[in-house]
Formats: C-alpha cells, sequence, structure tokens
C-alpha cells in the first residue's frame, strides 16, 4: 500500500513538474526523505493509515492542482503561459470549492434579495 | 414543359454558385489540400519514422535497463549488476529503492506500468521480460 502511495506521488511530481528538472529532482527528494522518514513504521501501526492517506493527497494534489507557468511578456505586458494538462482540476467558481465532485445547491438568492 | 425549364434554370443556378464559391474559395485551397493530405500520407511517411518498425531487441532492453542501474547511486555493488540480478537480493535495494528503479524503467521506455504489473517486477530479467511484451516501449 505504501509502495503504491509512493509510486503515485513520483508519477504526479512527474505529471506536475515535468520539463523542470529542477523542482522535480527537489520534489523527489522531499518524496523520498519523507518515506524514508516512516520507514521503520510497522504493519497495524496506527499512525500508518494516516501516512499513507497523506501521501495519496500529495499525489492528488500535485497531479491536479498544480500548473507550471512560464512568463511570456507580449506587447509589454506581464503575461504567463500556463501549462494546463488532462489531469488538471477544471470547475467554476461554484463547483471549484466543493470537494469531491460534490455539486453545490444554489438557493436562488441574489444579492438585492438581502 | 414547365418542369424541364424548371429542372434548366435550377441547374443553371447551381452552376453558378458553384462557380461563384469556386471564385470564393480559391485563397482556401492550400488549406483544403493540407487537410487532405492527412487522408493521403503516404508521400509524408517516409518523415515520420518514430521509431524501427522492429520493435526492441532483448539485449538492447537488457543494456538499458543496466545502463539505469548503473546510474543508480544506491546500487550497493556494481560489479553484481547483470542481466539476471536482483533487485534486493544482489544489489541492495529496499522495496523504496525498486519503486524508484520500476519508475525510472517506466520513464525510460516512455511507458506507464500499472501498479499490478509494477509490484511484480523485482528483477532485471523480470524487468526485461515485460518491456519485451510491451509494444509500444521504445
Amino acid at each position: 500500500m505504501a509502495l503504491a502511495a509512493y509510486r503515485h506521488l513520483l508519477r504526479s511530481t512527474r505529471i506536475a513538474f515535468q520539463g523542470d528538472a529542477q523542482v522535480l529532482h527537489a520534489a523527489r527528494f522531499q518524496a523520498r526523505d519523507a518515506f524514508r522518514k516512516n520507514a521503520t513504521m510497522e504493519q497495524g501501526d496506527p499512525a500508518l493509515g494516516p501516512a499513507i492517506a497523506h501521501a495519496e493527497e500529495v499525489a492528488k494534489i500535485l497531479r491536479e492542482n498544480v500548473v507550471q507557468g512560464k512568463r511570456v511578456d507580449k506587447e509589454g505586458e506581464e503575461r504567463y503561459k500556463l501549462r494546463i494538462h488532462e489531469h488538471t482540476e477544471r470547475g467554476d467558481n461554484n463547483t471549484v470549492k466543493m470537494p469531491n465532485g460534490q455539486t453545490v445547491v444554489i438557493d436562488g438568492k441574489k444579492c438585492t434579495d438581502r | 414543359m414547365f418542369r424541364t425549364a424548371l429542372l434548366r434554370s435550377a441547374r443553371r443556378a447551381t452552376s453558378q454558385a458553384a462557380r461563384s464559391s469556386g471564385a470564393i474559395a480559391r485563397p482556401v485551397v492550400p488549406s483544403s489540400f493540407i487537410t487532405k493530405s492527412r487522408f493521403a500520407p503516404s508521400a509524408f511517411q517516409a518523415a515520420r519514422c518514430y521509431s524501427a518498425a522492429a520493435g526492441l531487441s532483448k539485449p538492447e532492453v537488457e543494456g538499458r535497463i543496466v545502463d539505469l542501474l548503473k546510474n543508480f547511486d544506491k546500487v550497493s555493488d556494481p560489479s553484481k549488476l547483470s542481466p539476471t540480478s536482483h533487485f534486493s537480493n544482489d544489489l541492495g535495494l529496499d522495496s523504496l529503492d525498486t519503486v524508484e528503479v520500476v519508475m525510472a524503467i517506466e520513464e525510460e521506455f516512455s511507458i506507464e506500468i500499472p501498479d499490478k504489473e509494477a509490484d511484480a517486477i523485482h528483477s532485471v530479467d523480470k524487468a526485461v521480460e515485460y518491456i519485451l511484451a510491451q509494444p509500444d516501449a521504445h
């Protein structure tokens, strides 16, 4: 289980930091460090489950919520070109705040109704 | 009589429309040629040489995996590196290192190994066997 989490994490770093060797190495170093720190955990340790869940969540954030940007100034304006990939979480202002794909319930009230 | 007149006028109208649209469409001709070339790719095939058609040979895969392990700093004894060495028994790698090696193999051959198969790869020959079974590994 922990190994699968480690694999997912490494894979996510590859997706999130594609072509950016410096950050990719730093992220992998960090991941390795964190996993080594808990390497002595026994099977059945109560902290094991949360630790794995944490790793999986980090992997998910890296994969879905981290986007690379490159500064490409145009016409004297400061602009960034973002690399939004297939795993990037996309939603509008309402759905993006809701966890796990839940949908927002809108009650139909407007500002003027208050 | 009335019908033939109608047909004739209709035919004239369509041919006129075709002629006029042909004149308008002329500047677009180069782009339509490009889209057409997608359906007739034989002329451009020669430029698309991504890899050899024959696929990977066993010695080549072995060599690439052994080279990859040579550069992996955690291998305790590089002299033990061989096409049959076991990651943990021969090379002194632990389970986390093994995951890293399998990831590196994935990147080397630009494939993605599913978790189940990846967990079963514990030695160089297992990895070679797996890569050779993948048609899109290169």
